[in-house]
């Protein structure tokens, strides 16, 4: 596998890193965005990193924030371990904005209603174990399983394709309007924006056979079978 | 052809790491395979005993790392097969008496030797735990039916995928299929389900497993438990043949079925 891939997407520009030594990814990847024909074409990108199995730290993660800024781009958000996700946290802060020239004028289109955080997501295509924890600003939609002792917190709504028995927190930020939906809607602890609500006492399997959505509805969190939105 | 090193870890203790070790290693051994075990297990150790060679330590794996001894002067021959070696650990230090890098080197040294190398991990997620990883080629993950083992196990396969190991195969130990066709104890069905990794062993509880690790009489060592012939049985797995799995408790007949369905 390269130590660096690239991938557009609608979001921007997607990099994934490769297993090897941190130094060689971080050479690589100034030797990508160094050449001429990259030169514009990456400037003023948005980048989500996708560091695959790789635990990113804090320190790799701002000599690629400032290996990025180098070249005109802003990273946006980071998919991964647990451990890239926490590094992200306590340096995004610190990022710089993207830079002014290269910004997409909004346009009226945009409807002004439709909540901010749910314009982005973050897609996790694993089995999250217990342990393990996911933040995201925006919405999270999950391929696989959330195990017992998981924990999954987004600013936007959860969607998760498979079985949720960890704890889920939908609307983060205070969002009461979030939801939380699954194949098989189980979680140990739920919450969402500011209402909590706790798994059944009664030991036992997931009783649900058919996909349900968690969402709140006067003043209480309440669990229904899926039948679109 | 040099050989692997198979760590088996399990998260939570007391599931049967060690004794697992021991009767995979004697399994091993036993068809033909020279084996060594390494008990990572520094400041509690136990695999010695299981393995009834106890009295013969010289020298441990700290020696070995602290230059007081070569590799060749701390391995123990087992009394009984020729193949089956063992490095023990140090009773009298702590886990921080090896690091990653010292763990990796000895065991690199073993494989040279050794067809398997299999590192007894301590239990717990610290130190001593990802020391016993690093040199591994290959991780089993011992399990026992229970809710609270399970869910170590889970968040042990989350590290070990975040060290870029390979993904850990399963053994599930301890199974007592009189409680599962009761209803009252995980099956294997569910154990899978959950932690959604490959199964190479399942081995039923067995009484006779208490008797042997106090005598030191790892029981693949005889031919007639049902436990030493799983334990042989993932000794083949783990040699690449295909053995099929055995399954100690048939699923519930539909009129359980109905019943649990009614209790959910």
């Amino acid at each position: 596998m390269a130590l660096v891939s690239f991938k557009g997407t609608r979001e921007g520009l997607s990099i994934t890193l490769g297993e090897g030594v941190w130094r060689d990814v971080l050479n690589e990847l100034a030797a990508q965005l160094g050449r001429p024909s990259a030169q514009s074409f990456f400037h003023g990108a948005r980048v989500l990193l996708d560091t695959g199995p790789r635990a990113i730290d804090v320190i790799e993660l701002e000599e690629l924030i400032a290996l990025l800024s180098q070249h005109g781009m802003t990273l946006t958000s980071v998919i991964g371990g647990p451990n890239s996700q926490d590094a992200f946290e306590q340096v995004r802060a610190t990022i710089p904005p993207p830079p002014e020239t290269f910004e997409v004028e909004p346009t009226a289109e945009i409807p002004a209603a439709l909540p901010a955080d749910t314009a982005t997501a973050m897609l996790i295509h694993r089995t999250v174990r217990s342990g393990q924890r996911y933040r995201y600003s925006g919405t999270i939609v999950i391929m696989g399983d959330v195990n017992p002792g998981a924990e999954i917190i987004a600013e936007g709504d959860v969607i998760v394709w498979g079985k949720l028995r960890g704890v889920v927190h939908a609307g983060a930020s205070g969002n009461d309007a979030a939801i939380v939906g699954a194949l098989v809607l189980a979680p140990t602890q739920l919450r969402i924006g500011g209402y909590i609500a706790r798994a059944p006492e009664e030991r036992g399997r997931a009783r649900s056979v058919t996909a349900e959505i968690a969402r709140v509805r006067e003043g209480r969190i309440v669990v229904e079978p899926w039948s679109g939105l | 052809m040099a050989g692997q090193v198979i760590t088996i870890t399990s998260g939570k203790g007391g599931v049967g790491k060690t004794t697992a070790t021991a009767n995979i290693g004697v399994a091993l051994a036993r068809r033909g395979q020279r084996v060594a075990c390494v008990d990572a297990d520094i400041g509690l150790r136990n695999l010695d005993v299981v393995m009834g060679l106890e009295n013969r330590i010289v020298y441990d794996l700290v020696d070995v790392v602290e230059g007081n001894a070569k590799l060749r002067q701390a391995l123990i021959k087992d009394k009984r097969l020729p193949e089956l070696h063992l490095l023990p650990a140090a009773q009298t230090r702590l886990k921080s008496a090896v690091n990653e890098a010292q763990m990796q080197e000895v065991c690199g040294e073993l494989k040279k030797e050794f067809d398997f190398v299999l590192v007894d991990s301590p239990a717990g997620i610290e130190s001593g735990f990802k020391t016993s990883v690093a040199p591994a080629d290959q991780v089993l993950l011992v399990v026992t039916p229970e809710v609270s083992s399970v869910r170590d196990a889970d968040r042990v396969i989350g590290l070990i995928e975040a060290y870029e190991k390979p993904t850990p195969q399963l053994i599930i130990n301890r199974l007592r299929p009189a409680l599962i066709r009761r209803g009252d104890m995980l099956d294997t069905a569910d154990v899978l389900e959950i932690l959604a990794v490959e199964l190479i062993g399942i081995v039923p509880e067995d009484e006779r497993i208490i008797s042997s690790t106090n005598k030191g009489q790892p029981v693949a060592l005889e031919d007639h438990s049902e436990s030493g012939a799983a334990f042989m049985r993932i000794a083949q797995r783990l040699m690449g043949e295909q053995v099929p799995f055995q399954m100690f408790a048939e699923s519930p007949g539909w009129l359980e079925r109905v019943s649990k369905f009614l209790r959910r």
